[in-house]
C-alpha cells in the first residue's frame, strides 16, 4: 500500500527514514517528496531529457534504499540524496560519454550570475538562446558548483556534503567558476 | 501506476533489503584503524630518522676528500624517509575515506598527520625505541644496511684520514686499537685534539681524523666519541 505524500507531509525526513526501514511503504513518501527537485537537478547538471532523468532517478532511489542504513542523521537528508543522485548522474554521463543538449540550466545560470538586473534578461533572451552552447564547455567541476549554488540555492555546507569536498574548496570553486562563466559569456551581452 | 508505486513494486519484487548498519560501521572503523596504524608506523619511521641524524657526522661533509654526494647517500636514512612518506600518504588517504573525512583539505590532513607522527616519533626516540627498532630491522632484513654499518664504512678509510674502533691498551703517547674490521692499529695521539667528553681508556669506542703513517700506524689529529651527538656510546648493534 503506497502512502501518499499528503499523509506524510508533516513527518520530518529523519523520522521518515526510520519509518521506511520498518515499513517499505513509507519509502514512497521519500520518493514523492524529492522526485520533482531531483529530476530538475539531474537535468540541470547533465542536460539530458526527462525520460533519461527518470531512469537515473530510479537507479538512485534503489541505491538510496540499499544504503539507507548508511545515512548519517547529522547530515541533511536532502544533501545525502543529492550526493547519491549526483554520483549516479556522473556515472551515467561517463557511460554515455556525452552531456545532453538541454540548455535550460545554462540560461538559468546566465540569469542568476551574469545579469545584475534579472528583468533586463528578457531583452537578451534571443541572443542568449543562440549562443549559450559555449557554456557547455565549462568544466563539469565548475558547472556542478554553479548549479548547486545558484539554481538549487544550496549553502556552502550543503554543497560540501553533496560533493564530499571541504567548504573552503567549495568557496574557491564557486569563485573560479563565476570568473570563468563571466569570461565565457562576455561576448553574449557586449 | 505512478513512479513511487513502480519503485516500491520493484524493490518488493526483487526482494531488495537495505544493507546492514554494521557493514557501514565496520567500513568507517577500518578507515580509522588504517589511519591510526599508518600514523603509528609513520611515527616509528620518524624516530629512526631522528636516530640517524643523531648518529650522523655532518661535520665530515666539510672536509671529507671523497664526494659530498657519496657521503650524503651514506648519511641520509633514505629508506626511512620513504617509509615516513608512504605511511603519511596512507594515513591521509584513510581519513579522507572515513565518513567525515571529506570536510578536511588534503593540506590540513597532511599537516595534522605529520605533526602527530613527529610528536609520537620523538617520544619513541626519547624512550630509546628507535635504536632498538633500527637494530631489529638490520638484524632481520638481510639487504638492509644499518646506520651503524654505514657509519663504520664512512669511518674506516684510513688512507683518507678516517679511522674508528675500540681502544685495547693505552701508553703515554700512543694507544693500541682494533678497527671494526678487526685490524690492529697503533695510534699516535700526543698532538691530537681530544673531545672533552671522551676518555682515552681501554674499551672506549672512538673515531678519529688524522693521517695513516704506515700500514698499521695512524697519527690522530682529532679524536671523537663513536656515538654521534652523544657524550658516550656504550650500546650499538650487537653482532
Amino acid at each position: 500500500m503506497i502512502i501518499t505524500l499528503e499523509s506524510c507531509k508533516d513527518i520530518p525526513d529523519n523520522e521518515l527514514v526510520r519509518l521506511s526501514l520498518e515499513n517499505l511503504d513509507y519509502f514512497s513518501c521519500l520518493y514523492q517528496r524529492y522526485e520533482p527537485e531531483i529530476i530538475r537537478y539531474i537535468q540541470r547538471i547533465s542536460g539530458i531529457d526527462p525520460d533519461e532523468s527518470q531512469d537515473i532517478l530510479q537507479e538512485s532511489f534503489i541505491k538510496i534504499w540499499r544504503n539507507l542504513n548508511e545515512y548519517d542523521a547529522s547530515l541533511k537528508l536532502s544533501s545525502w540524496i543529492y550526493r547519491v543522485v549526483h554520483n549516479e548522474t556522473i556515472s551515467y554521463i561517463r557511460k554515455k560519454k556525452s552531456y545532453g543538449k538541454d540548455n535550460t540550466s545554462n540560461i538559468e545560470l546566465f540569469k542568476n550570475i551574469i545579469m545584475e538586473e534579472p528583468e533586463s534578461f528578457e531583452a537578451y533572451e534571443d541572443k542568449i538562446n543562440n549562443t549559450l552552447g559555449i557554456i557547455d564547455h565549462i568544466p563539469f567541476k565548475f558547472k556542478e558548483v554553479l548549479v548547486l549554488k545558484f539554481l538549487e540555492k544550496k549553502s556552502y555546507e550543503e554543497i560540501s556534503d553533496i560533493l564530499r569536498i571541504p567548504k573552503g574548496t567549495v568557496a574557491i570553486r564557486i569563485n573560479r567558476a563565476k570568473k570563468l562563466f563571466r569570461e565565457m559569456t562576455e561576448g553574449i551581452i557586449s | 501506476m505512478d513512479n513511487a508505486e513502480k519503485i516500491i513494486e520493484m524493490i518488493r519484487e526483487k526482494e531488495m533489503k537495505p544493507k546492514a548498519r554494521w557493514r557501514f560501521t565496520i567500513k568507517d572503523s577500518l578507515s580509522w584503524a588504517a589511519f591510526i596504524i599508518a600514523v603509528l608506523f609513520g611515527a616509528l619511521a620518524f624516530s629512526v630518522i631522528l636516530f640517524a641524524i643523531q648518529q650522523s657526522d655532518f661535520s665530515l661533509i666539510a672536509h671529507l676528500s671523497h664526494s659530498i654526494f657519496e657521503l650524503m647517500l651514506g648519511l641520509i636514512p633514505l629508506i626511512w624517509i620513504i617509509f615516513l612518506v608512504v605511511f603519511l600518504v596512507i594515513a591521509i588517504f584513510s581519513i579522507k575515506n572515513s565518513r567525515k573525512g571529506y570536510k578536511f583539505t588534503s593540506l590540513s590532513l597532511a599537516g595534522f598527520c605529520t605533526a602527530l607522527s613527529i610528536l609520537l616519533g620523538t617520544l619513541f626516540f626519547i624512550s630509546g625505541g628507535a635504536r632498538w627498532l633500527e637494530n631489529t630491522f638490520a638484524t632481520k632484513v638481510r639487504q638492509y644496511e644499518s646506520i651503524e654499518e654505514k657509519k663504520t664504512k664512512v669511518w674506516t678509510i684510513p688512507e683518507d684520514g678516517y679511522l674508528s674502533g675500540i681502544i685495547l691498551s693505552v701508553g703515554d703517547t700512543t694507544f693500541k686499537m682494533e678497527d671494526f674490521n678487526g685490524k690492529s692499529w697503533t695510534v699516535e695521539f700526543s698532538e691530537a685534539d681530544i673531545v672533552p667528553s671522551i676518555s682515552i681508556v681501554d674499551g672506549e669506542k672512538i673515531k678519529m681524523t688524522g693521517n695513516m703513517t704506515s700500514g698499521d700506524t695512524f697519527k690522530a689529529d682529532k679524536i671523537l666519541p663513536w656515538g654521534g651527538f652523544q657524550h658516550r656510546y656504550h650500546g650499538g648493534r650487537d653482532k
